[in-house]
C-alpha cells in the first residue's frame, strides 16, 4: 500500500518546495516545522545527511531534500523549513526552501508518476497531482529515508 | 475514521503482540527455573505439589495466551504440557528420567516457537516433541505409578467462587486516540483479577474485537466505568468456566482480596514513558547549569547578601534534582538475576549434549542494573557461559587425569562498584591456550602483535572479527557469532570486557557496564570548529603535549608515553575536520598495555555533567558516536565513544572511520 493510498480517506498534504518544484507529504506524516537553526555535523553521515538537530528534546537526523533529489545545496535563509515527519518510531527532519500549506487532494485528482520523471526526484515521487492548474509531486517517505547498501558501507559499528 | 478495526491495523496487533512476547518471556522464565527445581524430584514418590500447580499455571496461560495470537503450533505444545502436568498432578504419581526430559523439550520447543514468531524464520517441526508428550500422558508414562482418575481432572481442581466475566473490546480509533488499546485494556483486567482466557475474534464488517475471560470481583461502579471505555463485560455462563488450579492451599475469600493486593503493589511501566520522564529530568539539569552560568555573571552587579540567597536555594535545588534523578533511575533498574536464571537451563542443556559434568554457581543476583541494558546483556552472557562449557570445561577423564574433581564449575556473579556493574564469568576449566590462539589467529590472516601475549592481546585476537570461523562454531558456543559480537554489544553500552585465564586452571571474563547510561560526567572538548563531549569513565588519563616532541611514523604518529610507545590519532583528521594549527594538543588516553591510544584534540574546555540523548536513526548512527547531549544553549553536542574508536584505528589505522566518504561524495 503506498502512502497515497492509505491516506486517500483524508487527502490532507502538507506543501513544500525544493529547487522551484512544489512537492506534497500526507499530513498525517508531519510532525511539525520549525525554522532552522545551527546544524550539528555528523562525521561520515551519507551525504545528504546534513547533521543533527534537537528538535523537542529528540535528535532529529536532518535530511537535505536538495542534496536527496541529487540538486545543488542551498544557503539556507528566513524561509528555509525543516519539515519534521515521522516514519514509524522514527523522526527525521526534511530540509525544504520553503514550506507553504495544507492542501486538500482528492484522490481521483492523484496519476501514477508517469516515465519523464525518471530523472532527479522522480524515484521518491509516489504520484502527481494537479490542484488548481499547479502541478504536486507527491514524495513517498520511505524511499526518502532508506538508503541502499551501498551508501552504509562503512557506517557499521 | 474507518482505518482502525481491520486485523492489519498497526496500531494494535503489533503492539498486542509485544504484550504477547514480554508476557511469555515471563512465564518461560518460570518454567525454567521450576523444571530445574523438579529435576531433583526425579524418581522420588514425593514431588513437590506447589512446583507442578505453579507449573501447570504457567503451561495453562502460554496456552491461553498463544491462542490468543493464533499462534497454534504454541498453543498446541503449551496444551500437550498442561495435559502431562495435570497428570503428575494426580497422587502418587513418580516423575521418570524421560518425563523430565519431555518437559525440558517440549519448553524448548515451545520457547523456539514463540521466538520464530517474534524474529521470523522457519517453524521447528512440533509434531515429535508433541506425539512423545502426548503418548506419555496416555500411557501414564513418565509416570511409574498408574492414576485410578484418570480424565477426571475436574475434581482435582479447588472449587472456586470467583465469578467469571467474558469482556469485549473492540478497538476503535476513537478509542485509540484515548490512549485505551488491546493492551491498556489487558492490564486494567489483570489489575482487576486473572484472565483464564482470551480470543480474537473478526467480526462480520472486518473489524476485529477481543474476548477476554476474567475471574474477578466486579462492582456495578467498575463495570459501568468500562463500559464507558468500550469494554462490554457480561457475566459467563458456568459451563465456559475451564478448569484453573488454584494455589494447593487456597482460603477461600481471602485469596481474591491478597491477590489483589500483590497485583495493585506492581505496575508495569513502558520503558518509553521512563524515557520521557528522564528526558524531563535531563532538560532540568540543563536548565540547572544555565542558572548557575547566569548567577555568576551577575555576582558582581547584585549585593552580596541577596546573591547569597539566590544561590543557597539553588544549591538546595541542585541536591534536590539529583535526588529526583537518581530516583527516576532507581525505577529502571532491575535484578541482574533476570539473566542469570536462564543460564543453569542452558548449562543443563549442554552438559547433557556434550557429556560433560557442570556446576553452576549464581552469585550476585539481586545486583541491579538497568533494564535496557539487561535486554542487550542476554546475548553476550549467553555466549560466554555457552563457551565455558564447551571450550572452558574439559570431559570428566581429562578432568580426572589432570587431577581436577569430575564435576566442573562454572561461576557467574554480578556486583556493583560505584557507578560501574562488573558481570563476572569464570570457569575452572583448561584455560586459553595462548599458542593456539596465536596459531590460528595467524591462519586466518589476522595481524599478530610482536612479543607479548597478554591476556589484553589474547582478548583482541579472540574478539577480532574473523577469528571464529564458520566451519569450527559448533551450534554450542555461538552459533558462528564469536566473540566479536560479545565485544561489540559491551562496547555499545560504554562497557568494557577484560579477560584473565590460566592454562590448566580456568578462564574468567569479566564485562564492566555503566549501572545507567542517561546521565554521565563528560569532559568536554573542541577539534578544528566543533565541540565534543567524552564521558569520562572512558578515559584513563589526560595529557597535554607539544606537537613537536610527536614522531611521525609513516601515517601515524606515536609519542612515548611512560616508557613505551602510545599511537596517537588525531580526531580531526578522523573526522575528517578543518585543521587548526597549534603548537600544544590535548590528549585522551584510552585502553590498557598493548592497545593503549591517545586520541587528540585541540583543547579540552572544561568538565560537567551532561545528559546523554540515544542517537537511534540508521541515518546517523555512526561507529564511535555514542550519543548526543546538549550543554545548555540548545545545540547538539556529539558524545564520542573512545573505546570504538580507538579500536576502529587499531583495525584499519591507515583510513578514516568511514572509510566511506568517498564512496558517498
Amino acid at each position: 500500500m503506498t502512502s497515497a493510498e492509505s491516506t486517500a480517506g483524508i487527502g490532507s498534504y502538507i506543501l513544500f518546495s525544493v529547487a522551484a518544484t512544489t512537492y506534497a507529504l500526507p499530513s498525517g506524516e508531519v510532525r511539525h516545522m520549525e525554522m532552522l537553526e545551527e546544524i550539528t555535523r555528523v562525521p561520515n553521515a551519507p551525504s545528504f545527511v546534513d547533521g543533527v538537530v534537537f528538535s523537542r528534546g529528540q535528535v532529529v537526523p536532518v535530511v537535505n531534500l536538495r542534496a536527496r533529489f541529487g540538486f545543488e545545496r542551498a544557503p539556507f535563509d528566513l524561509k528555509t523549513r525543516l519539515v519534521v515527519v515521522q516514519a514509524g518510531t522514527r523522526l527525521i527532519g526534511l530540509v525544504a526552501d520553503s514550506a507553504r500549506e495544507f492542501v486538500s487532494i482528492p484522490p481521483e485528482a492523484i496519476q501514477p508518476p508517469n516515465d519523464a520523471l525518471a530523472g532527479m526526484s522522480g524515484r521518491y515521487v509516489d504520484g502527481i497531482a494537479t490542484v488548481r492548474d499547479r502541478l504536486i509531486l507527491i514524495l513517498n517517505l520511505d524511499r526518502i529515508l532508506n538508503f541502499d547498501e551501498a551508501q552504509t558501507v562503512g557506517l557499521a559499528v | 475514521m474507518t482505518q482502525t478495526g481491520s486485523p492489519q491495523d498497526d496500531t494494535t496487533f503489533p503492539d498486542f503482540l509485544d504484550d504477547y512476547f514480554a508476557e511469555c518471556d515471563e512465564h518461560l522464565t518460570g518454567v525454567r527455573r521450576l523444571l530445574l527445581s523438579l529435576e531433583g524430584s526425579v524418581g522420588r514418590p514425593e514431588i513437590n505439589r506447589a512446583v507442578l500447580d505453579e507449573l501447570f499455571r504457567h503451561f495453562h496461560s502460554l496456552k491461553g495466551i498463544s491462542g490468543m495470537v493464533e499462534l497454534r503450533q504454541a498453543e498446541d505444545l503449551a496444551h500437550r504440557l498442561e495435559d502431562f502436568l495435570r497428570v503428575l498432578r494426580q497422587g502418587g504419581a513418580i516423575l521418570t528420567a524421560e518425563g523430565i526430559d519431555a518437559l525440558f523439550d517440549g519448553t524448548q520447543m515451545l520457547e523456539q516457537v514463540i521466538s520464530v514468531r517474534r524474529s521470523g524464520g522457519t517453524f521447528p517441526k512440533v509434531r515429535d516433541v508433541a506425539s512423545r508428550i502426548a503418548q506419555l500422558v496416555d500411557t501414564g508414562g513418565g509416570t511409574s505409578a498408574a492414576r485410578e482418575s484418570a480424565g477426571n481432572v475436574e475434581e482435582t481442581a479447588p472449587p472456586s467462587t470467583t465469578p467469571l466475566w467474558i469482556c469485549t473490546f473492540s478497538p476503535s480509533a476513537d478509542l485509540v486516540a484515548r490512549g485505551i488499546r488491546v493492551d491498556t485494556v489487558r492490564g486494567r483486567l489483570t489489575g482487576a483479577g486473572e484472565i483464564v482466557n482470551a480470543v480474537p475474534r473478526v467480526s462480520a464488517d472486518g473489524s476485529i474485537a477481543f474476548d477476554f475471560q476474567l475471574s474477578a470481583h466486579l462492582d456495578e461502579a467498575t463495570i459501568a466505568a468500562w463500559r464507558e471505555d468500550g469494554i462490554d463485560v457480561t457475566r459467563a455462563p458456568e459451563e465456559t468456566r475451564p478448569s484453573i488450579p488454584g494455589p494447593a492451599d487456597r482460603d477461600e475469600g481471602e485469596t481474591t482480596s491478597t491477590g489483589a493486593v500483590s497485583s495493585s503493589q506492581f505496575v508495569r511501566v513502558d520503558l518509553a514513558r521512563l524515557d520521557e520522564l528522564m528526558r524531563n529530568v535531563g532538560d532540568l539539569v540543563i536548565g540547572r547549569a544555565r542558572l548557575a552560568d547566569t548567577l555568576s555573571r551577575v555576582e558582581s552587579r547584585m549585593p552580596s547578601g541577596e546573591w547569597r540567597a539566590i544561590q543557597e536555594n539553588a544549591i538546595v535545588m541542585d541536591r534536590q534534582l539529583r535526588t529526583l534523578r537518581e530516583g527516576i533511575m532507581r525505577v529502571r533498574l532491575v535484578p541482574v538475576g533476570e539473566i542469570f536464571r536462564r543460564m543453569p537451563f542452558v548449562v543443563r542443556d549442554l552438559a547433557r549434549e556434550t557429556g560433560k559434568r557442570v556446576r553452576l554457581e549464581l552469585r550476585g543476583q539481586t545486583t541491579e542494573i538497568d533494564k535496557f541494558l539487561i535486554e542487550r546483556m542476554m546475548d553476550p552472557i549467553l555466549h560466554l557461559v555457552r563457551n565455558a562449557v564447551s571450550h572452558g570445561i574439559e570431559t570428566v577423564e581429562e578432568r580426572i587425569a589432570a587431577g581436577k574433581r569430575p564435576e566442573g564449575t562454572i561461576v557467574l556473579s554480578a556486583a556493583t562498584a560505584g557507578d560501574i556493574v562488573s558481570l563476572d564469568i569464570s570457569d575452572d576449566g583448561r584455560g586459553i591456550d595462548a599458542e593456539a590462539v596465536i596459531e590460528r589467529a595467524r591462519k586466518v590472516g589476522l595481524p599478530i602483535p610482536a612479543g607479548s601475549t597478554d591476556s589484553a592481546t589474547l582478548l583482541s585476537l579472540l574478539c577480532a572479527p574473523g577469528f571464529s570461523t564458520r566451519d569450527e562454531s559448533d551450534r554450542a558456543s555461538g552459533r558462528g557469532v564469536g566473540m566479536s559480537v560479545v565485544q561489540s554489544a559491551v562496547e555499545e553500552l560504554s562497557g568494557a570486557l577484560r579477560l584473565e585465564t590460566e592454562k590448566g586452571t580456568g578462564t574468567r571474563f569479566v564485562l564492566e557496564l555503566p549501572v545507567t547510561l542517561a546521565i554521565t560526567d563528560a569532559l568536554i572538548a573542541k577539534a578544528g570548529p566543533e565541540t565534543f563531549a567524552v564521558p569520562q569513565g572512558a578515559v584513563r588519563e589526560v595529557i597535554e603535549v607539544a606537537v613537536e616532541t610527536l614522531l611521525q611514523v609513516e601515517e601515524n604518529e606515536i609519542m612515548t608515553y611512560r616508557g613505551a610507545a602510545l599511537p596517537i590519532v588525531r580526531l580531526s583528521r578522523l573526522f575528517g575536520l578543518p585543521e587548526t594549527t597549534r603548537s600544544r594538543l590535548h590528549l585522551f588516553v584510552v585502553g590498557t598495555g598493548s592497545s593503549a591510544m591517545g586520541i587528540a584534540v585541540d583543547r579540552i574546555v572544561g568538565q560537567r555533567e551532561v545528559v546523554v540523548r540515544a542517537i537511534a536513526d540508521p541515518l546517523v548512527r555512526v561507529a564511535g558516536i555514542s550519543g548526543a547531549t546538549d550543554l545548555g544553549d540548545g545545540h547538539v553536542v556529539l558524545i564520542l565513544d573512545p573505546a570504538v574508536l580507538a579500536r576502529q584505528m587499531r583495525e584499519r589505522p591507515d583510513r578514516t572511520i568511514g572509510g566511506a566518504r568517498g564512496a558517498l561524495a
